[in-house]
């Protein structure tokens, strides 16, 4: 019974590491350009695609595969930043809202007009199963651990000391004020929106051995995830959205094994709204930022 | 922090309508007289595409009181709709209960449902509060596939009865499309001169009020708390009357009645014809359908389409596509 627990705990810190890594990204987006992306997921999806075609059609490794989607991710998160997250700093929630949703349903629509609809078997990745202090772990759930970990770390350490992750934190705090002393919000704008994009693309490739499917329509659900995890780590809270997230990750698989499979896809919901009834500025934050 | 302040008390939708506002008596009787008589030279299925642009226009009302009068940005009207379609075929298929009773009883328990949401809800801000219904949406959904000895999961209720009125010895049932066609087209009109009767009402002014300034209308004695409980609850029962239409009409309800689809639906009627107006919201669930029939043709591309669509709404008609209706009829004044 204690076992079994352990075991679901160490589960949930995997799929925590997944969200944490895609929630990262759409917390700092948020931060600078005030709006929610409903089209983060879809970063996600982009990234496993990028990775199934790498593996797929060219038979490249896996490591490989991983840079490809990336970088195709990155380059398509260059064009929507540019015609569509560029233009909406500054603009009202709704703009935010409607904007990000259209370029939702417009990579998740093109990639299913070009790859089809149905669901791809996903063959890359290190599926071995190793064990450590007695539990049995597939090797690739202990690589999304430790990449987790290192982005958290990474970004860290690029928010406190680096000029653009200082740059990054000013936007969030005041735009207008930016502009006066001569940082350019825009261009930051543009390379968080790129960051956070990639860093999704990074997760999606990253899970897509563990899920073993992919397809045109995965992206959504993990933005519905997402959203509830950047709200309880508290806007642009970059710490405060690990933590939700491993929590998120942690409730869902215990969740899953003792009240049913079917009910954890609204955990994150659930939660949140608990969580916003307690503390309605999120978990780790006294005022509301935004 | 940085607020968005909004210079005009006036949006310039309003404006522009009001600019044109000695057409606008001819034109609404010609557009009611249009509405009656459509079924005369319309086909089947655009009239079916009017019936479903009617029964979303209900819950666009609700939104639009709530987002463009009292400027609470809402996903929730999905669920408010699903419910509501919900409580209408339950009612019908388990007690066999007549329409006009399904379909107030849709409303006043949508209505009431929305008190115990939007008490927690309403104390968020911004961001917060706009998640927090798209969770409404996203936990209606698994309660309606869950739920399955009341619900029947995902195999839906089907077989709820078509509106049927019984009066004294007379009865009629509305199966045809035509038929619902006038039920729903009453019942919007009904619904739309609501709207305008809150919307004139001292109530309406201060929910303006509200949307410009709440620290600054609660200083004046507005009771804003109370202002923004009532209206989204009014604006709930609006979606939950259109739910019920719609189980009615359809005959049948999933928990997929229950999807951020519709929620976003509506939220562009309200945007894409111009939140703050009663005619732009009319406007607006015309021109959605039409889109969306007009789209069949290449059903691939169609949601491709209906993205770059969002994207040009936002980025060339921030206002919605109504003020360009009022710029044409004050520039059809201008000639005169």
């Amino acid at each position: 019974m204690f076992f079994t627990v352990i075991e679901q705990v160490v589960n949930g810190i995997v799929s925590g590491s997944v969200y944490a890594i895609v929630a990262v990204g759409m917390t700092m987006i948020f931060g600078v350009l005030r709006a929610i992306n409903f089209a983060h997921g879809e970063y996600y999806m982009l990234g496993t695609f990028g990775a199934w075609f790498a593996i797929e059609y060219f038979d490249l490794p896996y490591p490989v595969a991983v840079v490809i989607g990336v970088v195709t991710t990155a380059l398509i998160a260059v064009i929507v930043g540019n015609f569509v997250m560029q233009r909406i700093v500054g603009a009202p929630a709704e703009a935010g809202v409607l904007a990000t949703l259209g370029a939702a349903l417009i990579l998740q629509n093109t990639i299913i007009l070009v790859f089809g609809g149905s669901y791809k078997f996903f063959s890359g990745g290190y599926i071995e199963p190793v064990t450590l202090f007695g539990f049995t772990l597939a090797e690739q759930r202990i690589l999304i651990i430790i990449v987790g970990m290192i982005v958290f770390v990474g970004l860290e350490l690029m928010v406190t000391y680096s000029r653009m992750g200082k740059a990054m934190r000013a936007v969030s705090q005041n735009i207008e004020c930016c502009a006066v002393v001569g940082i350019d919000v825009r261009h930051i704008a543009l390379w968080t929106f790129i960051l956070g994009a990639g860093l999704a693309a990074l997760s999606g490739v990253l899970t897509a051995p563990v899920n073993v499917s992919v397809y045109g329509g995965m992206g959504e659900l993990i933005t519905f995830k997402t959203l509830p995890i950047i709200i309880m780590g508290g806007l642009g809270n970059v710490r405060g959205t690990f933590v939700a997230a491993m929590i998120l990750g942690i409730a869902e698989s215990l969740v899953a094994t003792y009240i049913g499979l079917q009910f954890r896809d609204t955990v994150g919901f659930a939660t949140l709204m608990l969580v916003l009834m307690w503390r309605p500025h999120g978990l780790f934050s006294a005022q509301a930022r935004f | 922090m940085t607020e968005i302040v909004r210079e005009v008390t006036v949006t310039p939708a309003e404006r522009t309508v009001a600019a044109g506002r000695d057409l606008r008596g001819p034109f609404g009787v010609a557009l009611i007289a249009l509405a009656c008589i459509a079924p005369l030279f319309l086909g089947n299925y655009p009239l079916h595409a009017i019936i479903i642009a009617l029964i979303f226009l209900l819950p666009a009302h609700g939104l639009n009181l709530l987002l463009g009068y009292t400027g609470l940005l809402s996903l929730a009207q999905a669920a408010f709709f699903g419910i509501g379609a919900y409580t209408s075929a339950l009612l019908a298929v388990h007690f066999g209960t007549p329409f006009y009773v399904n379909f107030l009883a849709a409303g006043v328990v949508t209505g009431i449902i929305a008190l115990p949401l939007g008490i927690p809800a309403l104390r968020l801000r911004a961001t917060s509060f706009v998640m927090c219904t798209l969770g409404f949406v996203i936990i209606g959904q698994a309660i309606a596939k869950n739920w399955i000895s009341l619900t029947r999961g995902d195999m839906g209720l089907a077989g709820v009865p078509k509106p049927h009125f019984a009066l004294g010895p007379a009865s009629f049932t509305v199966s045809g499309t035509v038929g619902f066609y006038y039920l729903v087209l009453v019942i919007a009109a009904l619904a739309t001169l609501v709207v305008y009767l809150i919307v004139r009402s001292p109530a309406g002014r201060n929910m303006i009020a509200i949307r410009e300034n709440e620290t600054l209308a609660e200083s004046v004695g507005i009771p804003t708390w109370h202002y923004k409980l009532v209206v989204f609850m009014i604006s709930a029962a609006f979606a939950g009357f259109g739910g019920s239409l719609y189980a009615h009409y359809l005959t049948v309800v999933s928990p997929l009645t229950f999807q951020m689809y519709y929620s976003t639906t509506m939220l562009i009627i309200v945007l894409g014809g111009g939140a703050g107006t009663i005619s732009g919201v009319i406007f607006g669930s015309l021109l959605f359908v039409g889109l969306t029939e007009a789209l069949r043709v290449a059903p691939e591309l169609r949601m491709i389409a209906y993205g770059f669509f969002l994207l040009g709404l936002v980025f060339w008609f921030p206002n919605g596509f109504a003020p360009l209706i009022g710029r044409f009829s004050s520039f059809l004044e201008k000639r005169k």
